[in-house]
């Protein structure tokens, strides 16, 4: 981080995101709020200024509402695809609930990570609790570690949705370290039963089975650790100066920490700025109320970079829009001169 | 060594006092008892008294603050109070393990102390008379029943003496309940006896009241 940056008259750190495009460390980004505060938009405009700085950056959004299509006017799918007018900038939208169907439809035809397994067995694995969701997850870490991008940004779900996205790796390590247990203890009995090569009514393998589980239980676990390191992993709070979403932001932040997940960047979203000697009653009003809030959230969270941004007249939707946007999360914004 | 009836009648006092204060008093006198000598548990036992005050103060206080007027206050009380949350209920429940393994080795000793005791005593003395009768005091079969059912006939035996008395202790104890009783009583009896003062309209109402309902 350069040092040069911290204002070292206040004891506030830096409004900006600055810190995140200086750690170049950093592999995975999480952008996580309450809905409708501009996750989205935040997203897009840290993968912009990150993709000025980076190798290459692959935004993805976990949100079952997907929106970067709309940020970016531009279709995105379950493949990574560059963004139009960028080299280095890629996007994609995974559906975190990804049905079990499709997963076992896929195992049918000989694909995906449920492939090999036999039917029986196969609705065994699935009882697992969340592990559809968890597959899929797993899924596109897989392609995303193959694709080799420096930086991933998430583009996530709104709260509750992030945090048991987040817990999916512990959920699931414990459930296959069950089932591997469980298949050494009886798998030589179960052979004895199934005959000499182990071999499943479905034409499956049980040892083979296992040794794909238990690949999956592999990568989940280092990418587990990974997001556990502060050096690797960030999580971006957005919020909006209001209570409730305060609320949230609170919230997110205790469970963050109990996740050993580290966070200190908080972007306060949909600011107002009326002009001097604006007549518009409702802003005015609204201008006191997110004041107030404004004043909590740097009281509260002194140790966070707490970056401001204004409501603008317009929709943030495409390219030219969103970078502007962005520089100000870099750059921050200086309200008109004369307002409240 | 005091005399076996003494200690015999002792024995029985103690098992009709433990019996009427109840087990479970008497376990957590002596749990406070062990709590407030020097022992280890004693430690975190006051740290769990000093850490519910704190938590008690810091929910008044959380529950006296305003969220919305001042999010920053609250949400600092709110930290607080989880941290504090989690670790009452930490130290709660080592300091409830060590609490049932104090109970269960109390209520164990507790049982050889008296029951067990008891037992013992009958069994080993089983032959021995406590005292022997002048001949000629009871008939054949009333020496014989005291001196059920091993110690020689004309004596009492340790069962007997044991039975008499439970007998006495249960007698003196009830009359001992009973003039308490009568005691308080009347302290608050002639205290509540006097009768209330009321408005003579009211009276006059109260009496066509009950005229009415005996109608």
């Amino acid at each position: 981080m350069s040092s040069a940056l911290i204002n070292v008259d206040e004891d506030q750190l830096e409004p900006t995101l600055q810190s995140i495009l200086d750690q170049k460390t950093l592999r995975w980004i999480f952008v996580g709020g309450k809905g409708g505060v501009g996750k989205t938009t935040t997203s897009c405009s840290l993968a912009i200024q990150l993709a000025k700085v980076r190798r290459s950056v692959l935004l993805i959004s976990t949100d079952p509402a997907h929106n970067l299509s709309d940020a970016f006017s531009q279709k995105f799918g379950k493949e990574a695809r560059l963004v139009n007018g960028f080299t280095n900038l890629s996007a994609m939208e995974i559906d975190p609930n990804g049905s079990i169907q499709e997963l076992m439809g896929q195992a049918e035809e000989g694909e995906g990570p449920a492939a090999g397994m036999g039917g029986m067995m196969q609705d065994l694995a699935f009882a697992i609790p969340g592990i559809d969701e968890a597959m899929s997850f797993a899924e596109v870490l897989k392609q995303v570690k193959s694709l080799s991008y420096e930086t991933i940004i998430f583009d996530t779900a709104p709260t509750g949705h992030t945090l048991r996205f987040l817990q999916f790796p512990t959920v699931l390590e414990k459930a296959l370290a069950k089932i591997s247990q469980l298949s050494s203890q009886f798998g030589p009995m179960l052979n004895g039963l199934l005959g000499a090569n182990g071999s499943l009514p479905n034409g499956a393998n049980l040892p083979e089975m296992m040794e794909k589980l238990e690949g999956l239980r592999e990568t989940i676990s280092e990418v587990n650790t990974q997001f556990k390191d502060e050096n690797m992993t960030t999580f971006v709070c957005v919020c909006i100066p209001e209570f409730l979403s305060l609320y949230e932001t609170e919230r997110m932040i205790q469970e963050l920490a109990s996740y050993q997940i580290d966070t200190h960047c908080i972007v306060v979203n949909q600011l107002l700025f009326p002009k001097a000697g604006s007549e518009c009653e409702q802003c005015n009003a609204r201008r006191k109320m997110q004041k107030k809030y404004l004043e909590q959230i740097e009281e509260l969270y002194d140790e966070f970079n707490v970056v401001k941004m204004p409501l603008l007249v317009e929709e943030v939707r495409g390219k030219e829009r969103l970078e502007k946007f962005s520089e100000m999360l870099i750059t921050p914004y200086v309200p008109p001169a004369g307002g409240l | 060594m005091p005399s076996l009836l003494v200690v015999v009648f002792v024995l029985q006092l103690t098992i009709h006092l433990v019996n009427t204060f109840g087990a479970s008093t008497i376990n957590s006198l002596l749990w406070n008892i062990y709590n407030s000598l020097p022992t280890p548990t004693s430690k975190s036992a006051s740290e769990q008294k000093e850490l519910k005050r704190q938590f008690i103060k810091i929910r008044t206080e959380l529950n006296a603050t305003s969220s919305q007027d001042e999010f920053a206050r609250w949400a600092k009380l709110r930290r607080q109070h989880d941290k504090l949350l989690e670790q009452v209920e930490k130290n709660k429940a080592t300091l409830d393990s060590t609490k049932t393994t104090f109970d269960s080795v109390v209520s164990t000793l507790r049982w050889l102390g008296t029951n067990g005791l008891r037992m013992f005593l009958q069994f080993w003395f089983q032959k021995e008379p406590m005292f022997w009768i002048p001949k000629g005091w009871a008939p054949y079969y009333a020496e014989w029943l005291l001196s059920f059912p091993r110690a020689p006939v004309g004596s009492i035996s340790i069962q007997a003496w044991s039975l008499a008395c439970m007998a006495i202790i249960l007698l003196v104890s009830d009359a001992l309940v009973a003039i308490f009783a009568l005691v308080v009583g009347s302290a608050s009896a002639t205290k509540t006896g006097k009768p209330m003062k009321v408005p003579s309209g009211e009276k006059e109402k109260a009496t066509a009241q009950t005229e009415k309902k005996e109608l």
